[in-house]
């Protein structure tokens, strides 16, 4: 019964389209490691990254390259708002970690009630139309949409792993998230670094919502699911860990798309939660609490020049 | 009158939620804002034992607030053996998973909404009756947290929130407590979900989301964590407020969002300008029996 | 002379850096034993093994005869062993009385049903607590700030906190991690005679303490350990006058 063309087909549209649910995953994953914060404000960076977008395409009337440059100011300024008026004024309150995470779960609210407000709560798109003209390649429909979408995720992995890699500011985050306060204490300026990663991970939101905006219909509401799924993948992938948060969103993109042979269509959007269930009771090992993390360091063995999570590999 | 008394019933409502949750993320430091859904499982349950099995209602509320309980535990128990901090995320997904799974369920009214609640109370004694059992009820649960939290039961939450490693080693098991006060805390939502379904008659599986949780998380940190006033004054003030917007005409595109605004806004503004909420708790614990203390 | 707990080949690393290195250690009942050595040398990695907080790679231990290798770290309380921690951990937003109040291994003013079925057992328990609180408060010399809050007094006293609340324990096994680390004046004779009274009733205690005059004043028996591994076994005495272990200690 399942055949084989259309097997491949399925596939190939999940691949494609987990394209942004890499980037969603990464930008998410980068923030957990270097400002160790559980961000459900991503919802937020993304919602307004998109309607950013929207109002340069559809309401100022600019073409594509204009509402790429309004996505990208737009997820990169509200990301660098909630880092500098959120985050880094929680950090010198020395708020607790359920402080902080209740601080992004409103604010992402907040926002999507501010854009239901403005924009009300019919889904739209960046274009006018979502429909992409299809070639055939050996049997497969492939969509104007996917190629630029997968090499604009090929592009963003291989700039953030350069750039992580070889610049300076790269090797700041990287240390950061190893340990913030012995960063510190060598000079680099922990305020700055986590800055710049809250920038790059709006950077990457603004890029997967481009994308998303451009296939699928989004409404204020919409980017919260979004953010749930790149939660699933990064708990999945394991925590630290930006590459293994990658190939789990596809995998779950996958999953999920592939799962319209299996179910009905109208319980594809309950697979989300189901993974998230799956993640924490199948895969809890990839997952901490990174605050928590750290101060299980000091608990355990303090006469340890190496601690028990670190040598743990977690 | 009838809408005083609806107004009235609401605050009474949203007062047991907010308490009851006050228990879970103020006094035992659980992190969760899935507390609504417990609150639609209550509805649910009694909605339709009442409706399809023709249960009496009162024993139906207490089925709905059991189903709570039972439910709150099984999401626990899983992720609190893992790390406390599981909870949240699980506590998350079952809740808007449970809600994605609702709308496909006919049988339960689906997306649309379940009517024809059989009502209790109201026919034969009247709305102000119901008011009144709410009331009380809403008593109940905030003297019953205060009993829980200035006993040595709430001594003991204090300690576990404070160090869970140096509590588990006096011999407390850690996760039992948080399971147990998870759900407690739940049963009363569950409880309270009865409630509200059995006077409004109609519960949509829409109404238990995200915005509800903004909603009850609200009412805790405006009106003060670990307290026992602050989730009564929260309650009151943000059930009160968004009815004073509903008087000026506002269509309900605006309306919805405007109301979700004023609930993160005010979040917002109480985490940076007043973290400790309208009414401050004291950083030192003190028990009931504090008489003879003096600083 | 009973053995209390009985450590048999215990092994454990993290990583490459291995804490407990075939260890076997008996603490008897009614004796204080000191476990010295420089830092790193594995004495509260041993605590953390015993207690349950890091599990072993191997190896076995045993409380009172039964073994409790299986068991988390609460119900290891429960059969009474106690210790206190070299960071003190103490619960900042309980008083001194309150933070020593929690330190009975059972207590059924913690238990709900016992709360709402047995209200007036509880009660009973509950003046009796506070009654042995209390007298442990004067006995360690703390009964003058039972009402403060545990940041406010000194650091002294707040080592005592944790060596009184462990003491509420009723433990058969107690273990006292640089109880003296910090403490100058008054509460260094209080903790040294605390200790002593502890160890008469009959109760197994181990000592980590770097502090080498208190060590000798108040052990029974020390233990030498360098790199996870137990070295030596003597009079503290004997140890420290070991040239090849005061070499280890103060080493290169």
């Amino acid at each position: 019964m399942l055949d084989l063309a259309i097997a491949s087909q399925i596939l190939w549209t999940s691949f494609a389209t987990s394209s942004y649910f890499v980037l969603f995953a990464l930008a998410f994953a980068l923030v957990l490691k270097v400002n160790k914060v559980f961000n459900f404000a991503q919802a937020a960076i993304m919602s307004v990254a998109f309607y950013c977008a929207y109002v340069a395409v559809r309401v100022l009337g600019l073409n594509g390259f204009f509402g790429l440059i309004a996505c990208f100011a737009g997820g990169i300024a509200t990301a660098i708002a909630i880092e500098y008026f959120g985050f880094a004024k929680l950090r010198t309150r020395k708020a607790s970690p359920m402080f902080v995470f209740i601080f992004t779960l409103i604010v992402s609210q907040f926002v999507s009630y501010v854009l239901m407000l403005i924009f009300g709560t019919w889904p739209t798109t960046i274009f006018p139309t979502m429909f992409w003209p299809v070639s055939l390649v050996g049997g497969i429909a492939i969509s104007a949409w996917d190629l630029p979408a997968l090499a604009a995720m090929a592009t963003v992995l291989v700039l953030l792993w350069a750039f992580l890699r070889f610049t300076r500011w790269g090797q700041f985050m990287i240390a950061v998230a190893d340990n913030a306060d012995l960063a510190e204490l060598y000079g680099i300026k922990k305020d700055r670094v986590m800055l710049v990663s809250m920038a790059i991970a709006g950077a990457i939101c603004a890029v997967g919502m481009f994308l998303y905006g451009t296939r699928a219909q989004v409404q204020p509401s919409a980017a919260t699911e979004l953010m749930l799924f790149a939660v699933a993948a990064t708990i999945i992938g394991g925590i630290g860990n930006l590459w293994g948060a990658a190939l789990a969103a596809v995998v779950l993109g996958l999953v999920q798309n592939s799962s319209i042979l299996f179910i009905p269509s109208a319980w594809q959007g309950f697979m989300l939660y189901a993974f998230l269930f799956l993640a924490i009771v199948l895969f809890p090992r990839g997952f901490h609490w990174p605050e928590r993390a750290s101060k299980l360091k000091r608990k355990t063995v303090t006469t340890l020049p190496a601690s028990p999570s670190e040598a743990n590999g977690g | 009158m009838e809408y005083i008394v609806t107004i009235i019933i609401l605050v009474g409502l949203f007062v047991i939620l907010a308490a009851s949750f006050d228990l879970i993320i103020g006094y035992c430091g659980l992190i969760s804002i899935a507390h609504p859904i417990f609150y639609a499982i209550g509805a649910y349950t009694s909605a339709m034992l009442a409706k399809e099995a023709g249960v009496p209602v009162p024993l139906a509320m207490l089925i709905g607030a059991g189903a709570a309980l039972v439910s709150s535990i099984l999401v626990a128990l899983p992720s609190l053996r893992v790390s406390g901090d599981y909870l949240l995320i699980a506590s998350i997904g079952f809740q808007l998973g449970l809600i994605e799974l609702a709308k496909h369920f006919h049988e339960i009214g689906g997306a649309g909404g379940l009517t024809n609640i059989p009502p209790f109370l109201i026919r034969e004694v009247g709305r102000e009756a119901y008011a009144v059992l709410v009331v009380v009820i809403a008593a109940l649960t905030v003297w019953f947290v205060r009993w829980m939290a200035t006993g040595p039961y709430g001594r003991m939450m204090s300690a576990l929130r404070d160090d869970e490693l140096a509590f588990s080693m006096l011999g407390r098991n850690a996760i039992w407590v948080k399971v147990s006060v998870f759900g407690i805390g739940s049963a009363i939502a569950g409880l309270a979900g009865g409630l509200y379904a059995h006077y409004f008659r109609f519960i949509e599986p829409d109404q238990f989301g995200l915005l509800a949780s903004s909603a009850v998380l609200t009412m805790v940190v405006v009106g003060g964590m670990r307290t026992t006033w602050g989730p009564v004054v929260g309650a009151i003030v943000l059930q009160l407020l968004p009815q004073a917007i509903t008087f000026f005409g506002l269509p309900p595109s605006v309306l919805g969002p405007l109301q979700g605004i004023m609930f993160t806004g005010l979040v917002l503004v109480f985490m940076f300008m007043r973290p400790q909420g309208l009414v401050a708790a004291s950083d030192l614990w003190r028990g009931r029996e504090g008489g003879a203390r003096h600083d | 002379m009973t053995d209390v707990l009985r450590i048999r080949d215990l092994n454990k690393s993290f990583g490459g850096i291995v804490v407990a290195d075939e260890v076997n250690l008996d603490l008897h009942a009614g004796r204080v034993l000191g476990l010295i050595g420089p830092n790193g040398a594995g004495k509260t990695s041993l605590f953390n093994l015993v207690t349950g907080v890091v599990k072993p790679d191997t190896g076995s231990i045993t409380l009172d005869g039964q073994s409790i290798d299986n068991l988390p770290i609460y119900q290891r309380a429960r059969l009474g062993l106690a210790r206190t921690w070299q960071n003190l951990r103490l619960f900042p937003s309980l008083s001194v009385l309150d933070n020593v109040m929690l330190g009975p291994r059972d207590y059924p003013g913690e238990r709900l049903t016992s709360l709402i079925f047995d209200a007036r057992g509880v009660a009973r328990r509950q003046a009796e607590e506070q009654d042995r609180a209390h007298s442990i408060l004067k006995r360690t010399g703390l009964a003058g700030v039972a009402q403060s809050r545990v940041q406010d007094i000194a650091y002294g006293q707040q080592k005592l906190v944790g060596v009184a609340r462990a003491l509420m324990n009723d433990a058969r096994c107690l273990l006292l991690d640089e109880p003296m680390a910090g403490v100058e004046g008054q509460a260094y004779g209080a903790i040294q005679r605390v200790v002593r009274d502890i160890a008469e009733s009959g109760v197994a205690v181990c000592v980590v303490e770097h502090n080498v005059a208190f060590v000798r004043d108040l052990c029974d028996e020390g233990v030498f350990m360098f790199a996870g591994k137990v070295l030596a076994r003597g009079t503290v005495g004997e140890l420290i006058a070991d040239p090849r272990l005061t070499e280890l200690y103060f080493g290169t």
